[in-house]
This record gives structure tokens, sequence and C-alpha cells, in this order.
């Protein structure tokens, strides 16, 4: 198989096993390229690619941009913290603003879960999902799977735990869809009221107790408290989340075994994670962000691959 | 214009004619001149394989949005749509912008009726811009001819309100009408929560929100009298305590939109906004009970809670839409999925006796010499809904651009009549 079975990438949930296949080997061959002393192939030459982020974002943007340049495609970026809606422009017309300068990929990261969705039924250009609202981030958990897949090799009765507010995380539900495709076993643990009611029903474990997930876990995918996307109060002090919810060292060592431990960053150094464990060897969250450029390559190539007139 | 209706199946429950077959013959003036088998001379004759004739039908929940919202629909534009519907009522919701809320706001509304085939009959609001939070003249506005009290879409969440305008009511045996919703537990939620919102990443909208509030109001009741009606009933366990409290011999009444009866969250996969509504679309459970609702009697209405909403209002993000769907024109397809064996005389109830009586409207004959307030149909033709025949302002419905089974062929009413002309 050279081609994936969709024409974006709005989500985990839409790939298949053989798309995750062909997305960790394509980035297998780019990580080794961008080890090179000449970092850059012209693959995506003549490829223009827009990066429209309505949500501020630096290492997702970096990212995808270092992505785009290393396949040589020329980038033009966009960003707005604020929605369109709320300039008074729909999303549609900024994106159709866009497109008629003749852009073949969009990269968006929108706050409205399902806005890479709606984009994709009025426009043709390719799209990929970097982020919408607490739905999806398609590339983290890729590149979450690709770092694990990394460190263990094999999906096969491992065991990972997704750490904190799942509620308004895209990140735990992708890696969510993406994990369980795979073949890992996913427990989801936080506060009950950063829990989705129904979370259940896709399959997870459900954990209120962190030290109980960071035992049965080989895997701990620590998320970040998104106190910008909470609308109202989930519960009562950062302070006490971080005195029951937040890793440190000492936790780690009463485990009987090592555990590998994520974090899609930016870390609240001392609320989830304590610095000694995100520093600690324990920690593979800079190689996460390693392979996060190669995940992306990988996707822009595949993308890119399948374009009509490619 | 006289009008013959040719070999048309009566439905009329009570009546002599109930079920029979005959022509039924309409004189210039809109009085029933005929009911046999003769076939007298008019002007126009309808006739159809499956011709069928009831009392005209009668929307209780419907949005005009005018004044306000004109862009969206108009007094005009809404009269159409229920004329071609099969509506010879509808009751409009107060949530206009001014909201309906004194005697002039409601005379505006029933402004258009004397030259309309279709008769508009206002809710007033129960309190000022339905905020829920200052009462507004209600006796006053009853007196200018509403129909019942309510703060249309949004729900009352002021207990206080609620039980004081419950007691005010009773004056006249008023109508309180109320869409049981906590807003504390719905907040920011833009579709039911469940499987399917969690696989799209949406805030959901709890059933528990719908349920809590018709506990609290039948609580209320019970406590101070006087008649509640619930609105857009949503969910199995709602209707469970409205059934309950009906067996008491409390005065509860409810109705259920259309689309809440066909559709379940799980169409909303693709973000789809014109599934966006409140209450939302619940999950396969809650639509087969009210499946099961509609055929024990349980719930007494079917409404359409025709909501237009412009262009600019739906092609959003799904969580930027706005809520509301279509329901004039595609009322009589939809119900008609949920027939089930039911006697469709049964069916036509729920939207032509039973919404009368709770309001305490006179029930239309079909009888020599009574006026003639007619709907006349086709359960077997189909018709396509499309740009052409879409009467309202807005497109709003996931049905338009559909081969719809189940045709309005006219209504008569107010000495007047309009017939679909579209196929």
């Amino acid at each position: 198989m050279t081609q994936l079975s969709v024409p974006h990438l709005l989500g985990t949930q839409d790939l298949t096993l053989d798309d995750f296949n062909l997305i960790f080997e394509t980035a297998d061959n780019f990580k080794e390229i961008i080890n090179r002393p000449i970092k850059k192939v012209p693959s995506l030459r003549d490829i223009t690619i827009a990066n429209i982020f309505f949500e501020n974002s630096t290492r997702t943007r970096i990212s995808f941009e270092l992505a785009e340049k290393r396949l040589s495609a020329d980038t033009i970026n966009f960003s707005s913290s604020q929605s369109s809606v709320k300039k008074g422009e729909t999303l549609l017309d900024t994106v159709n603003n866009i497109l008629a300068m003749k852009v073949d990929m969009i990269v968006m990261r929108h706050a409205s879960p399902g806005a890479p969705h709606f984009l994709s039924k009025h426009i043709d250009a390719n799209i990929i999902n970097a982020g919408d609202g607490t739905h999806e981030h398609p590339t983290q958990a890729l590149l979450d799977s690709y770092s694990i897949r990394g460190k263990h090799n094999s999906f096969e009765g491992l065991k990972v735990a997704i750490i904190g507010d799942i509620l308004h995380s895209r990140v735990a539900l992708s890696n969510i869809f993406a994990l369980k495709r795979l073949g890992a076993e996913v427990m989801v643990c936080g506060p009950n009221t950063l829990l989705p009611k129904f979370i259940g029903s896709l399959g997870v474990k459900v954990e209120l107790d962190v030290f109980k997930a960071l035992q049965w876990c080989d895997v701990a995918n620590v998320l970040r408290i998104q106190l910008e996307r909470q609308q109202i109060k989930y519960f009562p002090s950062l302070r006490e989340y971080s005195l029951y919810y937040g890793i440190n060292k000492s936790m780690l060592d009463r485990l009987d075994k090592e555990i590998t431990i994520m974090h899609p960053g930016p870390i609240n150094r001392g609320v989830e994670l304590n610095s000694d464990v995100a520093d600690s060897e324990h920690s593979i969250i800079l190689d996460q962000v390693e392979n996060g450029v190669a995940i992306r390559m990988a996707v822009l190539y595949l993308l890119a691959g399948a374009r009509p007139e490619a | 214009m006289s009008i013959l209706l040719k070999s048309a199946k009566i439905l009329s429950p009570g009546s002599p004619h109930h079920n029979q077959k005959l022509n039924v013959f309409i004189s210039d003036s809109g009085v029933i001149k005929s009911i046999g088998s003769t076939e007298p001379k008019a002007t126009k004759v309808i006739e159809s394989k499956n011709l069928m004739v009831s009392m005209g039908w009668f929307d209780m929940r419907a949005n005009f949005n005018d004044p306000g919202y004109e862009h969206k629909e108009d007094l005009n534009s809404g009269l159409k749509a229920a004329a071609a519907g099969g509506f010879t009522s509808v009751v409009l919701l107060p949530n206009t912008n001014p909201c309906i809320e004194t005697k002039n706001d409601v005379g505006y509304l029933m402004s258009k009726n004397q030259n309309s085939v279709t008769q508009i009959y206002p809710l007033g609001a129960v309190t000022k811009g339905c905020k829920g939070e200052d009462f507004t003249e209600i006796l006053d506005m009853h007196a200018a001819g509403a129909v019942a009290f309510t703060d249309g879409e949004n729900p009352i969440w002021n207990t206080d309100i609620l039980l004081k305008t419950l007691q005010y009511l009773q004056k006249f045996d008023g109508l309180l009408m109320n869409r049981p919703e906590d807003t504390y537990l719905t907040a920011f939620g833009t579709m039911n929560e469940g499987i399917t919102s969690t696989l799209l990443g949406l805030k959901g909208m709890p059933g528990l929100a719908e349920e809590i509030m018709v506990n609290r109001d039948i609580e209320l009741l019970k406590y101070a009298g006087g008649r509640i009606h619930f609105s857009n009933i949503s969910t199995a366990h709602a209707l469970r305590q409205i059934v309950k409290a009906k067996k008491k011999g409390l005065n509860v009444t409810c109705d259920v939109a259309a689309h809440n009866l066909i559709f379940d969250d799980s169409v909303l996969s693709d973000y789809d906004t014109n599934y966006k509504v409140n209450p939302p679309l619940r999950n396969k459970r809650d639509v087969a009970a009210l499946e099961k609702g509609l055929n024990s009697m349980n719930i007494d209405v079917i409404v359409t809670a025709h909501s237009p909403q412009d262009e600019e209002s739906k092609k959003l993000e799904f969580d930027h839409a706005d809520f509301g769907m279509l329901g004039l024109q595609t009322f009589f397809p939809t119900v008609l999925q949920k027939l089930n064996g039911m006697d469709i005389s049964t069916l036509v109830e729920k939207f032509t006796t039973n919404p009368r009586k709770i309001l305490k409207f006179p029930i239309p004959k079909i009888a020599e010499g009574e006026h003639a307030d007619l709907t006349i149909f086709d359960p077997d033709v189909s018709w396509k809904y499309d740009a052409k025949s879409n009467y309202s302002k807005s497109s709003n419905s996931p049905m338009l651009g559909q081969t719809l089974t189940g045709k309005v062929l006219g209504v008569v009413n107010n000495g007047k009549s309009h017939f679909n002309s579209f196929v």
C-alpha cells in the first residue's frame, strides 16, 4: 500500500491499520533524512501549504512549518487567536480567500469541534486537522504512537494510561482511537468531572486514582490541564489538582516496574508533571517533539501524493 | 371558488361519515354544502387515488421570526409554508424581537388572520423579553387573544416565577407551556450527550437536564394547581414522569416535535448543522420510547417546532450554528413514518383534535352546513421538497432535496383555500 485511505487527515478515527503502518514507515524514512547533514528533500516542490491557526500554537505550528520546509513546500502562515466569526468573516470566507491564492493544502487549528470536517465539505484542498477544539489532534496521536512504537516496538498487550483533563483534550480522543486501532489497551484517568460520561463506551478503562493508573500502565501519557478551554469550573484549584493528580518521582520510585512518561506539551511544570519526572530517564517527551516533524512530513507527503494532479 | 373533493375518505371520529369515501362539496363562501354521492358542479375538483380529508391541522409550536428576524421568516412566508404543510392553525412562540409581551404584540400577529386561510394564534411571553425575570401583563394579553403562556424556546428557569405563573393563570384556567431544560446542565452544549457527542468531541446536553425540570414542574403543579403543557419532550424518562403525573390526575399534557420522532443523534456524525436542534436529537432508546408513547396515547400532540434559520446562522462550525429545523412542510411525510399500523385518524388527532382540546378551542366538524376547516391530503403521493416547493424564507432542513411520501394537497378555512401546485 502506498496511499492513505483518506483524502484529508481529519482524525485518527478515520484511519485504518494500514494507514497507520504506512505513515509510520514513511516517517521512518523521513526521520533518517532529517538527521542527515542535508535535511531537505524536493518531494513537495510546487505545493503550497497554508497553515491556518485560529488558536494559539507554538510547537504544533513550528513543527508543521518545519516539516513543510524540509519537504520543499511553499508555506504561508495565518494566525488569529480570535475565531474568524468574531471578526465578522466566516471560516469559509477566510479559507476561500486563502485558497483563491492557489493553495493546495490547508493545515488548520480551530476551536470548534468538526471545523475541518465542515471545511472539507465545502472546499477541495487537502485538509490536515491540527486540532479542532475538544475533538481530535491526529498528528499528535500519530507522533505519540510512533514514539511508543520507537520505545516498545509493539502495541500488542501494551498498556497506555492517558492521565489528566480528558474532557477538554483532543489529544486524548485521538490517542484513544489510534491506540485501540493499533492493538494497545487504554485507560483514562483524571478527576471524574474531567472524564466524559460516555468515555467507557470507547472501550477504555476508567480510573480515578492516578497512582493506580501508574501501577497498571506501561506508558503514561500525561495531559495538560486545559484551563483556557474550560468554560466553567471542573475542579476546585490547581493546587489540589497537583496534589492529587500530579505525578512526581517518588510515585514512580514506588512502582515495581519502569514506565514510560509522555506529555504532548507544553508542560505545566509542578501541576500535572514535576520536573523530576519530566526531565528523568523515564521521559520521552523530547523524542515526541523530534518524531513530530517526521510524522508531519510523512502525512503531508502521503496526502500530497494522493492529489489528482500529482 | 367552489370545491369538490371526489371520493375522499373522511377522517372525523364520532361523525357518521367517519372512514367513508364520499364526495365533499364546499361552496364559494367556504361552507360544506353536501357530503354524499352526488357530484355538484365545482370550480375546482380534487381527485387522488387515496384522497383523504380531515379537520384542519393545528400546529401548537412554530416560529415565524416576525418581528425582529424577518430575514429568516415573516408572517407572510410563514403562513404560506403553514398552508402548504396542511395547517389551518398555527400557534406562534413569543421568541421574536421584541418578544410577544404586550397586547399590541399579540394584535400584530393576529393582524394577518382576516385574509389568510391559516390562522395565527399567538402565545404570550410569561416574562419580559422571555428572560425569566419580570412578569408580563398576562391578563391583558389573554384578553387580546393570546392562547397560552410560555417563554417559548427559553425554559422558565426561575422556580418562583413558574409557581406564580401557575397561580396567576388560574383566573381564566389558562395554560402554561414550558420546554423543560435545566440550562445549567446544558450550558455550552450543542447536541445530546452520549456516545456520538463523545466521538465528535462536542459538549453534550444530557437528557437529565430535561428530566429534572419535568420533575420540578410536576411538583410545582401539585402544589399550585393549574394546567401545564410540556413542550418538545425528547427523552424516555421525561415521558415516564409525565405519564405518572397524568395517572395521578394532574392537569398535564405534552407534545413532541416531529423530527425528534424520526431522527436519533447518530445522524450528527458528520456535523450537519441542519440536525442541530433543541431539545437535541436523542439516542435510539429515547426515540423508541417516544414512538411507543405515540401509540399508547401518552403523547398528546405532535408539533412541527418550525424554526427557520438563515444560511448565515447554519453554514458554520457546529458550535457556532444556531439551533432549529424547518418543520411545517415536512411534517406530514415525517409523522407518516411513525404510523406503524396505527390508524391514520388516530395519528391525525394528535395535530387536530388534541391541541384544540388542550387550548380549549372549538372542534370543527365535517358536516353539511358547517364552515369548512379542512386539510386535504393523500398519504401515498410523493413529492419533491426543494427550493421550488419550499415556501419558507429559510432552507434549514436535512430533508431539502429529497422526494418525500405523503402529500398535503390543500387546505380550506376562513372562506379561503390553498392548493399545492408543486409535484
